[in-house]
């Protein structure tokens, strides 16, 4: 099906490659969100599969898939604009084909592995060949190699070509950014008995991965995207991009003390995770702001018409300033002090934040970019928004509000009932559970995925169709 | 266009700027790194050597700290015995293999990191819920008690939402208890606050746990 | 009040820092900080002599 989406106008192998990569990081956020009505109907219905597929399967697939969709089309973006960028085709493309290929495969075996042998017995083998066991890095070991090999691969084609074409701001910060993004997938990757140690770096990944690293990446993604779809000014835009990666890493790197309250580490990453953490919605609302900015002054200004060259990825666009600040800006602060994070450390409320989080920064850019992908693969001059663009974001960001609410609330009633008032422990656990408004909460979520997933059907068909279709009204 | 005068508005200096202030952070960082490392090494004070399970472990308030902080007491036997350092860190050892590959923090949380779909471990091994379990499961010892819940959690509701059997075997199970006691004894600075108590046992400074 | 006694289970360099409101975070800002009005007056001294 996916296969019906053409790459007739796209000159550059490069960018055929990235449309490859968002095939399937498409089809793995569908498969996300699969795992993630599974997990949400076994909250509600806890013998749903019970001892078959167990809660602990569909939450692990549902996050590494996660994970494994946005890397996708991240390379895939950085496929798209390299040549764009650089002004010449990728070097080492071949290479680089060779290792989504291995990629895909390998990712194919690890979710395999994943769905039908679960869990292994406590020995190196399980931690080498099935399961990692932690939190969003649960890959094993081999396939944790495997990533390296081929991030390594698809680093050299973008480092090379950097060196060889034309050097832009926005590569520059790029080709250094990805370097960080890749090393820090090495402090995921070793076995300690020290839970305390294991924490402490496996944050490094989880941390600064999403709060320095990525969210550098959406903002040079952005900067490129605003030029080529509003003809934002290069100046502006990339001098936005230093001042975000300024304030990005400058808050976020330390930030990373907002982690290291209660695993063992000492007191005094309270005041230093504290202070960092809270100044990281500042470069979010930044970007919120330089992109409305932008939009706003290139389009009307000297009395033209406003043109938006593409209208579902402006909208996604848009949709990731306010994601992004709302989702980690603001319900990241909410809990980021350890006066209240003592309370919400590892609760639904840190669910909401999560996903909406996720979901904000994130998926939103990712999928704009998928729509820009197309546009230029059916060599479109301007893509319009369709009925079905127009349901699967409104679907899509409806349900995702509608569930970041109902895990707020479900938030809220256990930290006051099982955390403030009956100390944490089994009983105070279960307690709070089995409280009507945490069942009702638990419901709605629920819904608001079905809702979700009625959105991402409209998206998909979205996706396979709005090519052919634009292309032939701007033919005529 | 026209040459800018404000610095502001210089790409040069907020490109020097970005580069300055990462590289900083990042040097702070690694020196804080180096730090924590020495303060959170096994057999720190923060985090006990895998012989503090020969040990009771209570969860106290501390006037000092402001917050409960563990408290090692007086030797106990361990599955009815004196672990040497040895065998003490070799059942660690299997206990966190084995917290990995049965994927645990897929619907747990320790320290609280993980799923939420269930109780939060990192003070399990103090947790009062284990006297009653005790009496469910027939057990002699809290230990025991635990073992015998981890092999087979499905033969032990205590609510609607059961923990699958795991296959987790004997040997397994007994390393998992003392991977528990020993997360027990790390110093989270008062988390999770309050444990386990009442508003009076709160403030007679004790707890439920033993 | 805002001073505090030391508390933590290690003496270090930070945590005797952290004893003071807030002093360990506005140290660390501070010398962050700082160096970036330095590269100012850098840049803007480069910007006048362009301008001539
Ligand atoms: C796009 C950016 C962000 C993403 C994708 C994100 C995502 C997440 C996720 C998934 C978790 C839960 C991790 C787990 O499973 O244990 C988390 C935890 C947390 N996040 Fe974020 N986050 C982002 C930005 C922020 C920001 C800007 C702040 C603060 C201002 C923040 C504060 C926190 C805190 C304090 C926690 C710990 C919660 C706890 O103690 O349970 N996050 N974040
Ligand atoms: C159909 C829609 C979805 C449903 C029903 C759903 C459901 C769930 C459930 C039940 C969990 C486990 C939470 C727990 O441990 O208590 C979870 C975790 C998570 N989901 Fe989703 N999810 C959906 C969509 C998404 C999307 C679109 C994203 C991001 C783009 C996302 C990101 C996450 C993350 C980051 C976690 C881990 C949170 C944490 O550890 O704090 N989910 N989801
Ligand atoms: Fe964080």
């Amino acid at each position: 099906m996916l296969t019906s989406i053409k790459n007739n106008h796209l000159k550059y192998e490069s960018q055929k490659l990235g449309m490859m990569y968002f095939r399937v990081a498409i089809i793995l956020f569908g498969a996300q969100l699969l795992m993630g009505l599974i997990a949400a109907i076994q909250f509600m219905y806890p013998a749903f599969l019970y001892g078959v597929f167990d809660f602990s399967v569909a939450r692990m697939v549902h996050i590494n898939a996660l994970v494994v969709w946005m890397l996708y089309a991240m390379i895939g973006s950085v496929y798209l604009m390299l040549p764009d960028e650089t002004g010449i085709e990728t070097v080492g493309i071949g290479l680089g084909k060779l290792a989504f290929w291995v990629l895909t495969a390998a990712v194919t075996v690890v979710v395999l592995v994943f769905i039908f042998i679960q869990i292994g017995p406590g020995k190196e083998s399980s931690i080498w060949l099935i399961n990692e066991g932690r939190e969003y890095l649960e890959a094993p070991r081999w396939a944790d190699i495997g990533i390296v090999v081929v991030v390594l691969i698809f680093y050299y084609n973008v480092f090379f070509t950097y060196m060889k074409g034309q050097r832009t701001g926005i590569m520059t910060v790029m080709v250094a950014n990805l370097m960080a993004l890749a090393g820090l997938y090495l402090a995921g990757m070793f076995f300690t008995d020290n839970i305390s140690m294991d924490q402490y770096w496996w944050w490094w990944v989880i941390h600064l991965w999403v709060e320095a690293t990525w969210e550098v990446f959406v903002g040079t993604l952005a900067a490129y995207a605003l030029i080529k779809i509003i003809d934002a000014k290069r100046e502006i835009v990339e001098m936005w991009l230093w001042i975000e990666v300024l304030m990005l890493f400058g808050s976020g790197i330390l930030g990373l003390g907002h982690h290291y309250f209660w695993i063992g580490t000492p007191e005094y990453w309270w005041e230093i995770g504290a202070l960092f953490s809270a100044l990281e919605p500042v470069p979010l609302v930044a970007m919120f702001v330089h992109v409305l900015y932008d939009w706003g002054k290139e389009q009307g200004a000297n009395g033209e018409k406003p043109v938006i060259k593409n209208g579902p990825a402006m909208a996604w666009l848009v949709t990731n300033a306010f994601g992004n600040f709302l989702g980690a800006g603001i319900w990241g602060f909410f809990h980021t002090l350890p006066q209240v994070n003592i309370y919400t450390h590892g609760t639904q409320f840190t669910a909401a934040h999560g996903h909406l989080a996720f979901f904000g920064a994130y998926a939103t850019i990712l999928i704009g970019m998928m729509y820009y992908g197309i546009q230029r693969a059916y060599g479109i001059e301007r893509l319009k928004a369709t009925f079905k663009s127009k349901m699967a974001i409104t679907l899509i960001v409806f349900g995702m509000l509608g569930m970041t609410v109902a895990l707020t609330i479900a938030g809220y009633e256990q930290v006051l009932v099982e955390r403030a008032e009956l100390g944490a422990g089994w009983d105070a656990y279960f307690v709070a559970q089995a409280l009507p408004w945490m069942k009702q909460a638990m419901a709605w979520r629920t819904v608001m995925g079905v809702v979700m997933v009625v959105g991402f059907v409209y998206l998909i068909w979205d996706l396979v169709t709005i090519g052919p279709k634009e292309a032939k009204e701007n033919n005529q | 266009m026209a040459k800018s005068h404000s610095v502001w508005t210089s790409i040069r200096f907020w490109r020097q700027s970005a580069a300055w202030v990462t590289g900083f952070a990042v040097v702070l960082l690694i020196l804080l790194t180096f730090d924590t490392m020495r303060q959170i090494k096994m057999g720190s004070k923060r985090v006990p050597a895998p012989t503090v399970i020969n040990h009771h472990i209570d969860y106290k308030y501390s006037k000092k700290r402001g917050h409960e902080v563990p408290v090692i007491g007086k030797k106990e036997l361990f599955f009815g015995k004196e672990w040497s350092p040895k065998e003490a860190a070799a059942l660690l050892h299997k206990g966190k293999l084995t917290e990995q590959a049965k994927n645990c923090m897929d619907c747990h949380t320790l320290l609280g990191n993980g799923a939420y779909y269930a109780p939060d471990l990192t003070k399990a091994w103090l947790d009062p819920k284990w006297k009653d379990m005790q009496a469910m499961i027939g057990a002699k010892t809290r230990e025991e008690a635990m073992a015998k819940f981890l092999q087979h959690p499905e033969m032990y509701p205590t609510h609607e939402r059961r923990m699958p059997n795991l296959k987790i075997t004997a040997e397994e199970a007994q390393a998992l208890v003392a991977f528990l006691k020993h997360m027990s004894s790390i110093d989270t600075n008062g988390f999770p606050r309050g444990f386990s108590k009442t508003v009076s046992d709160f403030k007679a400074g004790g707890t439920y746990a033993h | 009040m805002f001073f505090e006694k030391f508390t933590d289970v290690y003496p270090s360099f930070w945590g005797w820092l952290n004893q003071g409101p807030l002093t360990l975070t506005l140290f660390l800002h501070t010398i962050i900080i700082l160096p970036m009005i330095w590269l100012y007056f850098k840049e803007k001294k480069r910007l006048e002599q362009e301008d001539k």
